[in-house]
């Protein structure tokens, strides 16, 4: 169904989801029957170059300068202020006259390519050569919520649909037993912004991101409480259901009631699907120590990196996983003490999580994404610390077939801003939603009199250099 | 919101400069953050467009003129003058109306649409035995003198006012008194405040009663959006919250769609950039931000104003020429002016201004929109189908003089909005069953109803003409508000600060630490929905599953998604299982025996007995589920007992009537209205 048919059934079906849920609901990810309804897989607009999306979000602004982009030229400033050339700076702290202040850690030419990378990642910098660094991203806000938001919406203004909401409406999904669109957020605390950053805005609450945790309950209400055994459930979902199909049936099979029923048999596959996908004791031992599993540091992002692969496996379109709690990588104070310990606790199952795609045949079609809302300040706060710096930064991808090693774009001499081959948040959306075989201009939602998506009004480019 | 051009533009007709408006401006000066390019030659100067005569041809533009009602060949079926309307339309189409719903169908109907309450068992009996033939009109005027009426009403304009307690992004800060609007909504629809007097006090209550104080808790409906105290640049902030309130005024209280005007002008309705930010000119003296500080209310010291500009591609950094306060061009036929103030005056007198343009008995707009929205929160859908767009992209109205009559008839009830829901649910329209089992009085030829149905729905499968009652689900706030009544747990206590009930773990760590304070007090977990605090960063779940909009923009029109979280919740939240053992307890109470039981919980929570059918396999349940849960061998702290449990009742029976509630919590018909 095309974008704009599609949107036409999503109208007529009354602004919602509700009534065309059916199809997609009974039709469980093992019969032969083709889904239809709101999490449906759909056709792309062009050949797609990735199926699905990992999406790894450093919360906190991970600091470009000190990982991915490395500036020599603060070496040579260091503990002077910023050269007047490079004019007046908005700064999250009045950090702007603040002494500059080297990469904390060295950076070395890694891999074939020579990729530079420095010596907090040693482990994902053995992948080097399978990164495309884009090092001139920029956003518009000093502030965390507003740059979390629009990393994830496009918007610096809370409300919008997230990209993983315009990927799961825009794709559906491959397994009608889980949510399109699940969100691994970090056990240590909320982010800023909060849930909002995966919420679906004006898209239908189907398509919002839905959170997952390891363990016996992964999704919210997956059981029934203690004082109810699942056989017990059982016998009064049986009752429900004998019921609901006897209303359904009085009033002339009504497409809602029908979609009623239908989710609660999901909501039954869910309570057995979704525990068997979040059961680690299923993978191999080689595999937990390939995740660091066996290691304190380590374990707790690795069990969700390897979740992640077993949800993209399982069909899952979309999967965000976020690191770092309400802090999480904000370094002000002392970004050695800072993003050592983050990159302790995620550079060894980031490294994983690549080797296992590629060893189980799904980094071809897969879109890894490494960033965080903004990067930092090349000057220093209270002496060891960064400010928060979204006039350039860096994330990177991979997977998906992009040529790795290598970097795309840069920023000026000191990593202050974007300089060449600049990259707007919008023309990252555009590039992931190209890779994924979406036209931006496309995927639209008619919401108020008009049609929105996710870049924009402002005209986006897809970077076909990234792609290549 | 964005918008952009999905269809060819609208080529820009061409007109002399005599007729139209040049700006020039400087170049910006130094802005103390991120430099933005200098504007170009072309953005250099804002032209106008005179506004054209195709501009003004446009069925929501025209001058409202009360229609005459027509008088269809068969009239016998209406109760009022609405049905006179749609029976006009009907007959066109060659369609029939279904006929009476019977009285249990109706009295649950129109319950839970007034009040969001069902009706009492005592209210049900009375109602079906009542043989007067004004049964229904008196039960309509006491559902509306209800205190609870507006309690449920109030939720609808919550909606449009992007209601929530909270600033919303990275601390979304408690504000302490965004209750007390919620409270001042709830009271003016009580007490019935005329629609005209509703609006102007959430414009200028302070410019219309400087006196009065405690009235300008009105104004909070402007600023009731989310906002970021804390950011950097407060020119930004500031610059946000003018332009999403001046969007919000504009599509709450005339359905414009003026947002997208704050950068261009608007692709398809002639309103230009100009438009919006003389629109928005009108509360610039009143909003002044300080960072670090939530802004509750409008706030205005004195007559003297600054200059208001323009904002080129709305952008905060780049004012562009200067516009004087006024009114949108194409709804302001007789090209009214804003009033100078007196410079002895302590405020600018703008708003008060707006809020007298927009009451005006001849404004275009603002009875239209209105009378749509109550006919929307009556049968779903409103006459016009884009509530808060009657633009040019909006929907056309189905029944467009009855829109206009409706309205007429708001104005000439002194803008009463009790006497409209009166008169809306009074009519044969609203009266009539969904599917000819719930007709009041069954046909000689037992084929008909069903015939007149099924073409009905080949002929009209949207139901615009209205020849059924549709269907509807339940809002979430009343399905939480409907399982604590049927438990008798429901706290009816009114007014006062919004209560936090118990949150699971794993929501409560999605946000910041102490962000949800659970109320001391457990009763207060049982308040109506209404009362429940509304954090922005975070929807109570149950809310959140059946479709409350996130308060981040005004939300005119819910969606209604069905999904399998919704199921997982109704079926094994904490939540859930406890109202069922209250549920259970309470039943347990009332009856003697497993067919009282049932037959009590039936009527209860659906509003009528078990069929002997659901009698026989409800008996048959219990006694599965007693064998079933002694066969586990469960201690009797891991039983789903009821609360209270009869005493000598064998636990293992106790509990399945704790499951028989629940079941009943998860059934279609518990949760939607016929």
């Amino acid at each position: 169904m095309s974008h704009f048919s599609r949107r036409n059934f999503l109208l007529s079906a009354g602004g919602g989801a509700g009534a065309i849920a059916l199809a997609a609901m009974t039709s469980s990810s093992g019969t032969a029957a083709e889904p239809a309804g709101p999490l449906a897989a759909r056709p792309t607009h062009f050949k797609p170059r990735a199926k699905r999306v990992i999406w790894l979000f450093m919360h906190g602004g991970p600091s470009h300068v000190d990982l991915f982009d490395p500036k020599p030229a603060l070496l040579k400033y260091a503990g002077q202020p910023v050269p007047e050339s490079f004019g007046a700076v908005m700064t999250r702290r009045d950090v702007a006259r603040n002494p500059l202040l080297p990469s904390i850690r060295p950076f070395h030419p890694r891999g074939e390519s020579g990729l530079e990378i420095s010596d907090f990642l040693p482990h994902l910098s053995r992948h080097a050569d399978d990164l495309c660094v884009i090092r001139s991203l920029h956003g518009d806000s000093v502030n965390h919520p507003q740059s979390v938001y629009q990393m994830n919406t496009g918007s610096v203004l809370m409300g919008k649909p997230s990209v993983g909401s315009w990927v799961a409406y825009g794709l559906g999904t491959e397994n009608q037993n889980m949510p399109a669109f699940v969100v691994l957020p970090d056990p240590g605390g909320g982010i800023k912004g909060g849930p909002p950053a995966w919420g679906s805005g004006n898209l239908p609450a189907v398509y919002q991101g839905i959170t997952m945790r390891p363990g016996a309950a992964p999704i919210l209400d997956l059981q029934p409480q203690p004082e109810m055994s699942v056989k017990q459930q059982q016998s009064t979902l049986r009752l429900v259901q004998e019921w609901n199909r006897k209303h359904l049936r009085q009033r002339r099979e009504d497409d809602e009631l029908a979609a009623r029923v239908a989710a609660y048999e999901l909501a039954f596959r869910m309570q057995s699907s979704a525990p068997e996908l979040v059961d680690l004791a299923q993978e191999t031992a080689t595999t937990h120590a390939l995740y660091g599993l066996n290691n304190p540091a380590t374990r707790e992002f690795g069990q969700r990196c390897l979740l992640a692969r077993r949800m993209i496996e399982s069909g899952v379109r979309f999967v965000q996983l976020y690191s770092g709690n309400t802090g999480g990588w904000d370094a002000h104070k002392n970004v050695s003490q800072n993003h050592g310990d983050y990159c302790q606790r995620t550079d060894l199952p980031v490294a994983a999580l690549i080797t296992d795609l590629k060893q189980r045949g799904l980094w071809e079609d897969t879109l890894l994404i490494w960033g965080g809302e903004f990067g930092r300040m090349p000057m220093s706060e209270k002496g060891t610390g960064r400010d928060h710096n979204p006039w350039g930064y860096s994330v990177w991808l991979a997977g998906a077939g992009i040529q790795g090693g290598r970097a795309y774009g840069a920023t000026d001499p000191i990593g202050l801003r974007a300089a060449e081959n600049k990259v707007p948040v919008r023309d990252f959306h555009a590039t992931i939603l190209s890779l994924l075989g979406i036209d931006h201009e496309q995927l639209t939602f008619f919401h108020n009199g008009l049609d929105q998506r996710l870049t924009g009004p402002a005209e986006a480019q897809v970077i076909q250099e990234i792609i290549g | 919101m964005y918008c952009f051009l999905s269809v060819s533009h609208k080529e820009a007709a061409v007109i002399g400069l005599a007729a139209s408006l040049l700006f020039l401006w400087p170049s910006p000066v130094g802005w103390s953050v991120e430099p933005v390019g200098k504007p170009s030659r072309e953005e250099n100067s804002y032209q106008e467009e005179k506004l054209t005569a195709d501009d003004r041809d446009h069925w929501a533009f025209q001058p409202l003129q009360r229609p005459a009602v027509p008088e269809p060949k068969k009239t016998d079926w209406a109760r009022n003058a609405i049905d006179h309307f749609v029976m006009a339309r009907l007959a066109s189409a060659k369609l029939e109306p279904l006929g009476e719903a019977n009285r249990r169908t109706l009295i649950r109907r129109l319950s839970l649409d007034l009040t969001g309450l069902p009706p009492s068992l005592a209210a049900i009996q009375q109602f079906q035995q009542d043989p007067s033939v004004d049964a229904y009109d008196r039960l309509v005027q006491r559902l509306l003198a209800s205190p609870h009426y507006a309690e449920r009403q109030a939720q609808h304009w919550l909606d449009l006012a992007r209601f929530a307690e909270t600033d919303g992004f990275e601390h979304d800060k408690v504000r302490k008194h965004a209750w007390k609007y919620r409270d001042w909504v709830i009271q003016a629809l009580n007490r019935d405040l005329p629609y005209d007097q509703f609006v102007r006090y959430q414009l200028a209550a302070d410019e219309l009663l400087p006196q009065d104080t405690a009235s300008r808790t009105a104004l909070m409906f402007c600023l009731a959006g989310p906002d970021m105290p804390d950011i950097n640049s407060q020119d930004e902030r500031r610059h946000t919250l003018l332009n999403e309130m001046t969007g919000t005024v504009s599509s709450v209280f005339m359905g414009l769609q003026m947002e997208c005007a704050q950068c261009h002008d608007h692709k398809y309705d002639p309103i230009s950039q100009a438009d919006f930010y003389r629109l928005r000119a009108v509360f610039e003296p009143a909003v002044q931000v300080k960072r670090y500080v939530s802004v509750e209310t409008l706030l205005e010291k004195n007559a003297v104003t600054s200059a208001s500009h323009l904002m080129i591609r709305g952008d905060f950094r780049r004012p562009g020429p200067v516009v004087e306060p006024g009114f949108p061009r194409i709804v302001n036929g007789a090209a009214q002016k804003l009033p100078a103030a007196k410079p002895s005056a302590r405020s600018s007198q703008r708003r008060v201004a707006l809020a007298r343009w927009l009451t005006q008995k001849d404004h275009p707009l603002t009875a239209r929109v209105m009378v749509n929205r109550l006919w929307q929160s009556h049968f779903g859908e409103g006459l016009c189908r884009t509530p808060s767009d009657f633009g040019r992209v909006g929907a056309d109205p189905s029944h467009p003089q009855l829109l206009d009559y409706l309205a007429t008839e708001l104005i000439r009830r002194q803008w009463s909005l009790k006497q409209l829901h009166g008169l809306i649910v009074s009519s044969a329209t609203y009266r009539q069953a969904g599917r000819p089992a719930d007709l009041a009085l069954q046909e000689q030829l037992p084929g008909q109803a069903q015939e007149r149905l099924q073409r009905a729905e080949r002929l009209d499968a949207e139901n615009e003409l209205l020849a059924r009652f549709p269907r509807q689900r339940l809002d979430g706030e009343v399905i939480r508000d409907l399982m604590l009544y049927v438990a008798g747990t429901l706290d009816t206590q009114q007014g006062g600060a919004g209560v936090r009930p118990p949150l699971s773990k794993e929501l409560v760590s999605t946000l910041l630490k102490n962000q949800w304070e659970v109320h001391p007090d457990p009763r207060q977990h049982h308040r109506r929905s209404i009362y429940v605090f509304a954090r922005r960063n975070l929807r109570y779940p149950i809310f959140d599953l059946f479709d409350r909009p996130d308060a981040n923009a005004s939300c005119p029109r819910r969606n209604h998604s069905t999904t399998a979280p919704q199921s997982l919740f109704l079926l094994n939240s904490r939540f859930s299982l406890s109202t069922a053992r209250r549920f259970a307890g309470s039943g347990l109470r009332a009856t003697q025996d497993k067919t009282q039981f049932v037959h009590w919980v039936f009527l209860r929570s659906l509003g009528r007995p078990a069929d002997p059918q659901e009698l026989q396999r409800s008996v048959e349940f219990l006694i599965q589920q007693q064998r079933l849960t002694e066969a586990e061998g469960r201690p009797l702290d891991r039983l789903a007992l009821p609360d209270p449990v009869p005493a000598q009742m064998d636990p293992y029976l106790a509990a399945a009537y704790t499951k028989l509630c629940l079941a009943i919590f998860n059934l279609n018909e518990f949760i939607y209205v016929d």
